[in-house]
């Protein structure tokens, strides 16, 4: 019986098997050439897809770097080419470095001590410089408080912190300006350093979103060895946060630095403004000189832009974070 | 009484074992002469950190006070106030002016003029929050050198207002700017465009400027928020049938909506409060004149009463378009 069986399996097996490996083959080619034919019109599909949007995107990053190009160019030219039609890439009188030494050469008054450009940007590092350091320290302390610390008063702290973010800025403005009139810092860079000391709200919020990060354990664990509250912060807490803390510092200095409103409301005598109203000034000062604006232009704009391209990464890290977190 | 002697006091209570053990059997009487010393040591160490906490957490409250409650009060007080027998900034001699300042502020023709030129260089969040989410869907596709098209894309945001302004007048010049010469007229009594000199032309350029630097945050924003998209989520759709506007419409946008939301409050609150931009263009366009610059022009005017009664009015419009947004929000955010 079951000798049989197997003949017959094995008949039906040998009948079989030269049938399917056929069809199996042809099958197989089959889907082969389907599947290379697909393949090749997704290629096709697929490469001029990529193409499309390589050829947007470089379209878009033309359009950004195109008027620094402009601006870089006229700067260079003298007034005769910046005002050439139709524009030249090469200006007929060739480059020249002139519109510069202007700049460079430029005092607000007979008695200033510094040209005004240099003057501004001296005067806006020393006005934004220490704020955003201490307001930097002044701000992760206090994430630190309320992120690590227990006190009781610690949740409604923070909601009022919180709720200080949602007043408008410009509502502000004059009552400010009528205050600090009132106690004597009108004409002096105290309106723009000493409240920035204290820190800010939007800081601290996103530090504390960071240290909540840092598991309590560490927190602990240098408490038992004896670390007080102040030595957890310095000697933990900072050294954990470095990119943090620097990405929340460069957009305070970035901040500061392009600060304009206040600076204006501020500041009247010309040794104390910043770059950025130096620039405003000279720009009223040239004003039929394009080629001499545009060169005060690019020396506003360079240290920023050497700053934002050696960090970057810090930059763009701490923007993505600190924007969305819910 | 320093955190240290607490803190041994903690370990103490962990659970001893071995020679520990014995030791602790052994020295009994010494432990329960200490039972009662351990929850007031307890109690200080808490108490020391209540102080600490509250006193570094309120370091930004306590400027808040000074440099906010105080402008804030005064804010409140000066819209109702007649500054007319005042001299300079300062408050002394203001008298209660009722809705003198309020109605001067909704009567005057101007106001409402800077009111409507704000609500239209307003209109460039919405582009830009378009173009930006293009721009950032194409980079989250499968490409190279993402980081590099990004940081490109970024370089407007880190520059500063006044000298991106003085560029883009420079190149809107309508005598020999760029732009009229690509558009090919440059002649100005023969139909060119004149940027700076008519409202209609001032409205697009400030739009087109406005954009231009305001689409790298949301570009960084959204592709950020595009990688978090689940993406079998996606793959399930297209194998479901759905095509790539569906997938888009119906999975990726939903999930992107916090993003969204966040860039358009974000946004409004700060066209709200546009100023450098057209101060810094200048001019005697009324187009020039948007809600702040308008409320600066009656502070340098001394004019403290109507400042701050057109303060109040911007601070009601933020506020109820603020609202409006949080509102409608229900219908389209989704947070998960």
């Amino acid at each position: 019986m079951t000798d049989t069986k197997n003949i017959l399996m094995q008949e039906e097996a040998a009948a079989a098997a030269p049938l399917t490996e056929e069809a199996m083959q042809e099958e197989r080619s089959a889907y082969q050439k389907r599947k290379k034919e697909k393949m090749r019109s997704q290629k096709v599909r697929s490469i001029t897809g990529k193409v499309f949007i390589y050829a947007i995107l470089a379209f878009y990053a033309v359009i950004i770097i195109f008027p620094f190009l402009i601006v870089l160019l006229t700067s260079l030219k003298t007034y005769q080419d910046a005002t050439h039609i139709p524009f030249e890439w090469i200006p007929e009188m060739g480059f020249t470095g002139d519109n510069y030494a202007e700049v460079f050469s430029r005092y607000p008054t007979m008695t200033a001590l510094l040209p005004s450009i240099v003057q501004g940007f001296l005067n806006t590092l020393l006005y934004v410089l220490p704020p955003t350091i201490l307001g930097l320290f002044t701000s992760a302390i206090s994430a630190y408080a309320f992120s690590k610390l227990r006190f009781r008063a610690k949740k409604w702290m923070y909601t009022f912190l919180l709720a200080t973010m949602m007043i408008p800025g410009m509502i502000m403005l004059a009552p400010q300006l009528a205050l600090y009139d009132m106690i004597g810092w009108m004409d002096t860079p105290l309106p723009l350093m000493i409240p920035g000391m204290f820190g800010a709200a939007a800081c601290v919020f996103f530090m504390r979103q960071f240290y909540t990060g840092i598991p309590d354990s560490i927190v602990e664990a240098a408490k038992i060895d004896g670390l007080g509250f102040l030595g957890i912060f310095f000697r933990i807490i900072v050294p954990l946060s470095v990119p943090a803390l620097l990405a929340q510092g460069l957009l305070g200095f970035i901040g500061g630095y392009n600060d304009f409103m206040g600076p204006l409301l501020y500041l009247q005598s010309s040794d104390l403004w910043t770059l950025q109203i130096a620039l405003r000034w000279l720009a009223s000062t040239y004003g039929k000189q394009p080629n001499v604006i545009m060169a005060a232009c690019v020396i506003a704009l360079l240290p920023m832009l050497v700053v934002y391209f050696i960090c970057q990464k810090f930059f763009i890290n701490g923007i993505v974070t600190s924007g969305m977190k819910d | 009484m320093n955190p240290e002697q607490g803190i041994l006091l903690d370990e103490e209570a962990l659970p001893l074992t071995g020679d520990a053990l014995v030791e602790q059997v052994m020295e009994e009487p010494l432990l329960e002469e200490e039972i009662p010393v351990k929850p007031q040591k307890k109690k200080k160490k808490i108490n020391k950190e209540e102080i600490w906490g509250t006193a570094l957490a309120s370091i930004p409250l306590i400027g808040f006070f000074i440099f906010g409650v105080i402008p804030l009060a005064m804010a409140i007080a000066m819209g109702f106030l007649d500054f007319s027998a005042t001299q300079g900034w300062s408050f002394s001699g203001a008298t209660w002016g009722g809705f003198e300042n309020f109605a001067y502020v909704l009567k005057d023709k101007l106001f409402w003029q800077s009111v409507g030129n704000t609500l239209i260089f307003g209109s460039s969040t919405f582009i830009s929050l378009i173009l930006a989410l293009a721009i950032a869907y194409l980079l989250s596709r499968d490409i190279k050198g993402r980081s590099i098209w990004r940081m490109i894309y970024f370089v407007p945001y880190v520059c500063s207002t006044i000298a991106l302004t003085l560029m883009w007048k420079e190149m809107f010049n309508p005598a020999w700017g760029i732009i009229n010469q690509m558009l090919g007229n440059t002649d100005l009594a023969n139909g060119a465009i004149n940027w700076t000199g008519e409202n209609t032309p001032f409205y697009f350029m400030v739009i087109i400027m406005s954009v231009w630097s305001g689409m790298g945050y949301g570009i960084l924003l959204y592709t950020a928020a595009l990688t978090n998209v689940n993406q079998s989520m996606v793959e399930a759709a297209r194998i479901d049938g759905a095509g790539p506007f569906r997938t888009f419409f119906r999975i990726i946008l939903p999930t992107i909506s916090p993003t969204t939301f966040y860039l358009l409050i974000m946004g409004v609150i700060g066209l709200l409060q546009a100023f450098a931009t057209t101060f810094t263009l200048g001019g005697d366009l009324t187009a020039r004149y948007t809600i702040v610059y308008y409320m600066y022009e009656r502070m340098m005017a001394y004019d403290l009463g109507v400042a701050g009664a057109s303060a109040w009015i911007l601070t009601i419009f933020i506020l109820i378009v603020t609202l409006i947004q949080f509102i409608g929000s229900k219908k389209w955010v989704k947070y998960d």
